[in-house]
């Protein structure tokens, strides 16, 4: 995927050269129509929906590797948008960074408003921000949505926080909350009885160098490895502040503070290398790490026992597996670290260029609805991206009924360890610095963070 | 391999003990690999240290809420069906398209002389030459501002470029041992040159395009890359939809060792078929050249 991303952005260059004299991709008139008035809040939802209906599909591209979470989309979501006269087509992608690809490849082909292949995209973080920074968003259209009253989008309401900063960027109401998600931990206690699981950074290096090989995380630019090596930063940084100072911009913070704040972060990651997974023990010279490529390259060898403990997003992603035979039953939840697992929303985006604009529309509509995100907590074990404090009474009793288990740990343990995420300028900066300093082992922190800031 | 197997086990007596060796490492080495793929793919949880499952998916069927295993590649929603009717439709005007274009081209260079043949044919080897990924992402730009990108014919087309040389150079070789005798004594007969092309050249280079053929399908029916690029994730092919579930190096579960086989029967049903009608012959004089 990396080469692909690589050459893809040779291919945006040449586009951009022989495309250049099309200036700025025109749209059709017809859908710049509906954008401008949908938009500015002049159209009814029946108008909407009418729309939709005459639009007659929508294109959604969504992360595909869980059978769960497919098999729901099509036996849920399908027969809905059915019933509104619109037909469903997903594109299961293994990377969402293939189609933010593709998006910027079709507007520097040219192909503006309405003219592109993709409605709908389950995004959040450095690909939003990618949409963002270029503005191939279609606009503001998330508080528009009937189901937008169960979102807090009052900026002076704490709650609205997560729906509109993602990853520390605005989302400027330019994505709809579809899922939340949190960092977890899984153990096997079979292996690794839950007293001697590591609660905090210090103890997994003491633990790993008493069982060396025995834990890995995944390997940025993966957001499954960047989430790690940022909550390896919070628990290290030196004022003790932990998340707090990356919530700024990279901008915001600079190079010299980033420095100073990452510094013992960087240094523990280096230092517990010859522990990990292949690291070749106390004389690292011997091996190399081992860094699985996503969250299925960890789910593998947690499975085959090369590693006791494997840390991802999902809330109820163990309970989900042990039920559906990925995971050995005796697989269960720690708090780890207790000094902070991020929690964020994900959400569901609109590009520029989406064909089916109004279909798009209903389609997020539609997947914010409280029914369905109920019904998604309970078949797939997805967390809420609406907000459950909107809900009626009797919504909240149903979710509590539907929700999966936490294996072994408490929503107060872990609602007590849960800390927001990284700004998402500074993410790039992050995985950016882990890639000179941890996998090129350049040797100098402060060079690989210049060279992580001038590659942005 | 097929060949080689068959012919071994019917000579077993006369094969001394090294033969019988070697014929147990062939066997082992291409059925091997498939073992783990079946108990695999009828697996609920399969983990380590477990020499086999330590649950079978029959036994989790009654019990799992969301089809599992072998119920799931055989639903909808795991677009298998779907993959494989692209597959075979893509792989057959592929192959259809590609002879067509062929046909004409090979015959020219057995046949005629003229200047710049030889760059001609070895321009007609370039794709073979040139990586996939070097044009892959050229022609996708290009595609997307034609319109191409993520349709039948788009994928159709670049499935011609790695398929045409393999197609060009099989029947170059079967015409140039054909002799020119028998269409010109249907010429001096009276017979029209459609008519000769139809009863007197096509069937005495049948045996020649069917293999041209057989090639030209497994290729395109095995095409990852450009596939996935053109196709965009909205067509799916059996290749891509088989990447979708392998990569990232995640466990095999029994859902994608399930694919993984189904992904072998195009092929396998296709070398059973035209194994009747082939003789080893052809396969010779097609590498041979």
């Amino acid at each position: 995927m990396h080469v692909r991303r690589s050459l893809l952005v040779i291919a945006l260059a040449f586009a951009t050269l022989f495309g250049a004299a099309q200036a700025q991709p025109q749209g059709t008139p017809e859908a710049e129509a509906f954008r401008t008035s949908f938009l500015a809040g002049e159209l009814s939802w029946d108008q909407v929906l009418e729309r939709a209906r005459e639009e007659g599909r929508v294109v959604w591209a969504h992360w595909g590797g869980s059978e769960t979470l497919n098999t729901w989309i099509d036996t849920v979501v399908k027969p809905e948008l059915a019933a509104l006269g619109i037909t469903l087509e997903t594109s299961r992608l293994t990377n969402t960074r293939d189609v933010v690809d593709l998006i910027l490849a079709e507007t520097a082909a040219g192909r503006g408003v309405g003219e592109g292949s993709t409605d709908a995209i389950w995004i959040n973080g450095e690909n939003f921000f990618t949409l963002s920074s270029q503005s191939l968003n279609f606009g503001s259209f998330a508080d528009l949505l009937p189901n937008s009253q169960y979102v807090h989008f009052d900026p002076a309401n704490p709650a609205s926080g997560p729906n509109l900063f993602d990853f520390g960027f605005p989302t400027n109401k330019e994505e709809m909350p579809w899922s939340g998600d949190q960092y977890m931990c899984a153990i096997d206690t079979a292996r690794l009885p839950r007293a001697e699981a590591p609660g905090t950074f210090a103890e997994l290096e003491t633990w790993l160098r008493a069982n060396p090989g025995r834990f890995t995380y995944v390997r940025p630019p993966h957001y499954n490895g960047n989430t790690f090596v940022q909550t390896v930063l919070y628990a290290h940084n030196p004022d003790g502040t932990t998340y707090q100072p990356f919530q700024l911009s990279a901008n915001e913070l600079g190079a010299e503070e980033f420095l100073r704040l990452a510094t013992p972060g960087y240094e523990y990651l280096q230092r517990i290398e010859p522990f990990l997974l292949g690291g070749g023990g106390a004389d690292g010279r011997r091996g190399s790490p081992i860094y699985p490529e996503d969250q299925n390259g960890l789910e593998a060898l947690f499975v085959n026992g090369e590693i006791d403990m494997a840390c991802q997003f999902g809330m109820y992603n163990t309970a989900v597996a042990v039920e559906t035979g990925r995971f050995a039953e005796t697989a269960e939840n720690v708090i780890f670290p207790t000094t902070g697992m991020i929690k964020n929303k994900n959400f569901i985006g609109v590009p520029v260029n989406a064909p089916n604009p109004a279909a798009a529309m209903v389609l997020a509509n539609l997947l914010a609805s409280p029914d369905n995100q109920i019904s998604k907590l309970g078949a797939i074990g997805y967390v809420l991206g609406i907000d459950a404090d909107l809900l009626s009474p009797e919504q909240q009793a149903q979710i509590d009924a539907v929700a999966p288990s936490l294996m072994g740990v408490t929503y107060d343990e872990l609602g007590a360890a849960t800390v927001p995420d990284t700004n998402a300028s500074l993410v790039d900066v992050i995985e950016g610095t882990w890639v000179e300093f941890i996998e090129r082992r350049t040797g100098d922190l402060a060079a690989s963070v210049a060279a992580a800031l001038a590659n942005r | 391999m097929i060949r080689q197997r068959r012919r071994g086990l019917g000579d077993r007596d006369r094969l001394g003990p090294f033969g019988r060796f070697y014929l147990t490492v062939v066997v082992g080495m291409v059925l091997g690999p498939f073992v783990p793929l079946v108990i695999g793919s009828f697996a609920f949880r399969w983990t380590w240290p477990d020499l086999l499952p330590s649950r079978w998916w029959w036994e989790a069927r009654a019990t799992a809420r969301l089809p599992q295993g072998w119920d799931y590649v055989f639903s909808p929603i795991s677009r298998v069906v779907e993959s494989t009717g692209n597959t075979i439709l893509i792989a057959i005007l592929v192959t259809l398209l590609c002879a067509a274009i062929s046909l004409p081209a090979a015959r020219v260079l057995a046949k005629e002389r003229f200047r710049g043949k030889s760059f001609v044919e070895f321009f007609l080897l370039t794709p073979l030459i040139v990586p996939e990924i070097a044009v892959g992402l050229g022609i996708l730009v290009t595609f997307i501002q034609l319109g191409l990108a993520g349709t039948y014919w788009g994928i159709i087309l670049v499935h011609l470029i790695p398929t045409i040389p393999y197609m060009v150079r099989v029947l170059t070789s079967v015409f140039q041992g054909l002799s020119d005798d028998y269409e010109e004594q249907a010429r001096v007969l009276g017979a029209s040159p459609l008519r000769t092309l139809w009863h007197v050249t096509l069937p005495m280079i049948l045996p020649g395009l069917v293999a041209g053929g057989l090639f030209t399908f497994l290729i395109s029916s095995n095409i990852f890359l450009l596939t996935f690029f053109i196709g965009g994730g909205r067509i799916e092919t059996l290749p891509t939809l088989l990447f979708s579930r392998v990569s990232g190096g995640g466990a095999l579960d029994a859902v994608a060792a399930g694919v993984a086989l189904i992904v072998c029967i195009p092929g396998i049903v296709l070398l059973v078929i035209t194994e009747r009608f082939i003789k080893e012959e052809v396969f010779a004089k097609g590498f041979g050249g």
